[in-house]
């Protein structure tokens, strides 16, 4: 069988729901599971007919569906039978854990793959190779983070046996079809201190994802993406060539015992959660900084002597790229900032702290422009911690909105940034 | 009393001193028994099936949390996985997914985590694409912070309405115990859905409750083929007559049932701190010098029914 199956589907509009799913199919994944709920049940929706378990229903199923049944793609999915999301996330959790494959060391170097390797049983593989096994995505509401926290916060503590594993939030931060308008970023990136990333375009969320997973599988950690509702049910025509990757998805399976990292008691627990904070994450933002463009992120350099520079993140993201199709635009910018940088980014947690600094010693940089959207302002006070600990003499300037405006509500994103 | 690894803190009364020791759990604990047999159970079942090294069933064991789980990793070292409360059932149905042909997976809870989560055990019961095996450690009580008002739970009603075959059994008839395993482990590759569900496995709540029923527990008895026994005899003569020889002796011969039943009683071969279980009934001694003298937990565990005997 063919490691890598490319298929052009031809014209299609696809969802960010479908874009994700896209994503994941491309990068391997072999078991699904989530608990439906607007606006990413169709996420899963799509896994469980793509895997048989109800009726394809859409061009993207029906188109999809005849490819993974001509490869032999294997595709289990659960979706409400995992009753919540708590159990959606302990079933992932369950089916990551197992490494019964090896792969070839693409991101770390040895000195890396020891320290994230270096204790587990896999410790005395001499081509310091990594363990691998099915990649797995599990997705929810965004209020099913918060049935799901349990689950979620203890695969921190299981790393690096959770690589592979992505759990897709939908945010709903228009109160759409909610109770609130929770802010999931605050959640993955401040509380479980995950790699967590905010999509910004159906067009290209399926490379994020499936960069994603080669990146942080290998780090041996679990990653967020998260879409807001707009994203995820926003539909675009796309021209998609799905390029299946067999060898991951024919993983060898098999559970390897270590129960001095899978079971999650006190003496085993403390150590790791040291390195976590002190070790882990620090190598995540290295290897976020080495593999900046993989991520989907950007940075631009309007002018020759940027004095301000802007982060643009997820549907700030989205209508930012008007700029590059506008001349008027683009002359409205270079008006309102002068020389900018603009740092187009994807990444919420952890923000690449040292990529910062060298803009910043490299540039006359003054003020720093954060546009997120959210109450959690997670990147803003990122920054402004890093500016406060390393002493940067650069003002950090918060400039998000705390909501997803409605859809017949919604302000244009550009002018936002282009008025201040 | 301060360790090495754990000084006493100046500052701090020699009361709030926490103590560095490994998990034990009672003599008579119905758990480790359970622990017994499921591993015993596995090696019966490789061994009816003529398989060796490589070709054998491995045994994988998801746990949750609680006492009927910790022992399983201290004692035993059979426990491969410990998450969340109440994710015992489905972290197994995951790890169905990515296993191996060859491996089997239980999965075991106290009946905390059962009411914890019983959705996550719902789950693997309607999953039909794998077998389940579930232990539930009922100890008719939510016991990890103590002193809880236990809530009831009729698994003869319960199991079945979530889709399992609930068979019930008494913790100390390890041998009978490891008979069922095997063949459950053969019913979990027909994809059958089973509960177990291991009754009273709190020796202390049992033995306060014969005591006050006015039971007076038997104890356990090594007859004089006790490898254990003579080879203790021996170790004194050579300490009275050749002391320099000592040295060189093993301290212990065989100790198969202290050690294969995480029984202090029978480690330190002092009745005394026997709880009465009865395990040591149906344990395979290879020279059959173990015996029981007296009531035992291994008849019944409900104190009515000891009563009557």
């Amino acid at each position: 069988m063919e490691n890598n199956s490319s298929f052009d589907l031809g014209r299609m509009r696809l969802s960010g729901n479908q874009a994700v799913a896209r994503g994941a199919l491309e990068a391997g994944v072999r078991v699904t599971t989530g608990y439906p709920g607007a606006p990413i049940s169709d996420l899963q929706g799509s896994f469980e007919q793509l895997a048989g378990n109800i009726p394809k229903r859409n061009p993207f199923t029906i188109r999809v569906g005849e490819m993974l049944d001509q490869t032999g793609y294997q595709l289990a999915a659960h979706w409400g039978t995992t009753t919540n999301e708590d159990n959606a996330a302990a079933l992932a959790l369950g089916a990551v854990i197992c490494k019964g494959d090896f792969k070839k060391r693409e991101f770390l170097t040895e000195e890396e793959w020891d320290l994230v390797y270096g204790d587990t049983v896999f410790a005395k593989d001499k081509g310091k190779r990594i363990p691998v096994g099915s990649r797995v995505m599990c997705s929810f509401k965004h209020l099913g983070a918060n049935t799901a926290a349990d689950a979620l916060r203890v695969s921190v503590n299981v790393v690096p046996y959770t690589g592979g594993l992505g759990i897709a939030s939908g945010d709903d931060r228009q109160g759409t079809s909610s109770q609130t308008m929770q802010d999931n970023k605050v959640l993955f990136g401040f509380h479980f201190r995950i790699p967590t990333l905010e999509l910004h375009s159906p067009s290209t969320a399926h490379t994020t994802v499936k960069n994603c997973y080669r990146l942080f599988e290998e780090l041996g950690v679990p990653f967020a993406v998260i879409m807001n509702y707009d994203l995820s049910y926003r539909e675009v025509s796309v021209d998609p060539v799905v390029e299946l990757d067999m060898e991951v998805n024919h993983r060898r399976k098999g559970f390897t015992r270590d129960p001095k990292h899978l079971v999650t008691i006190g003496p085993h627990i403390r150590p790791r959660e040291r390195k976590f904070h002190s070790k882990l994450i620090h190598l995540f933002k290295q290897k976020i900084i080495e593999n900046f463009e993989l991520l989907g992120n950007r940075v631009t350099e309007y002018g020759a002597e940027p004095k301000a520079m802007i982060v643009v993140n997820g549907p700030f993201r989205e209508d930012f790229r008007l700029v590059d199709d506008d001349p008027a635009l683009r002359d409205r910018l270079l008006n309102k900032y002068e020389d900018v940088v603009v740092i187009e980014s994807n990444l919420v947690f952890p923000q690449p702290g040292a990529l910062y600094e060298d803009l910043v010693s490299k540039h006359p940089i003054e003020k720093i422009y954060v546009f997120e959207e959210g109450y959690g302002r997670v990147i803003y006070l990122q920054l402004l911690d890093l500016v406060n600990r390393r002493g940067l003499k650069v003002k950090v300037l918060d400039r998000s909105i705390p909501y997803e405006p409605r859809i017949y509500e919604r302000f244009s994103y550009i002018d936002h940034i282009l008025n201040g | 009393m301060a360790s090495k690894q754990n000084p006493a803190p100046k500052d701090k009364a020699a009361d709030e001193i926490t103590y560095l020791r490994p998990v034990s759990n009672c003599s008579g604990c119905g758990d480790t028994k359970v622990s017994w047999s499921v591993r015993e159970g596995m090696r019966r079942f490789n061994r009816q099936l003529k398989l060796k090294g490589k070709d054998r069933y491995e045994l994988i064991y998801a746990a949750d949390r609680g006492c009927g789980n910790l022992q399983g990793y201290h004692a035993y070292g059979i426990v491969d996985a410990i998450f969340c409360m109440g994710t015992g059932a489905i972290v197994g149905d995951g790890i169905k997914e990515s296993c191996s042909d060859k491996q089997i997976v239980l999965t075991a809870s106290g009946d905390g985590a059962y009411n914890f989560n019983i959705s996550g055990i719902k789950f693997a019961a309607k999953n039909k694409k794998f077998g389940a095996i579930n232990v539930i450690y009922n100890n008719y009580n939510i016991r990890m912070t103590g002193g809880q008002i236990p809530l009831e739970v009729d698994f003869d009603k319960e199991g079945p309405a979530l889709g399992f075959e609930v068979i019930h059994i008494n913790p100390y008839r390890v041998d009978d115990n490891a008979e069922l395993f095997k063949e459950l482990y053969r019913r979990y590759l027909n994809k059958e859905k089973i509960m177990v569900v291991a009754d009273g496995v709190c020796v202390l709540d049992m033995g306060k409750n014969a005591k006050n029923s006015g039971i007076r527990m038997g104890h356990f008895i090594r007859s004089d083929e006790c490898l254990d026994l003579k080879f203790a005899k021996e170790r004194a003569r050579v300490a009275r007559e050749e002391p320099e020889k000592l040295k060189g002796m093993p301290k212990f011969k065989c100790r198969l049932c202290g050690i294969g039943l995480r029984c202090h009683a029978l480690l330190d071969n002092d009745p005394g701190k026997c709880f009465g279980c009865g395990a040591c009934i149906q344990f395979p001694c290879p020279v059959g010098a173990l015996s029981f003298d007296g009531p035992s937990f291994s008849t019944s565990t409900s104190i009515n029914e000891l009563k009557k005997t």
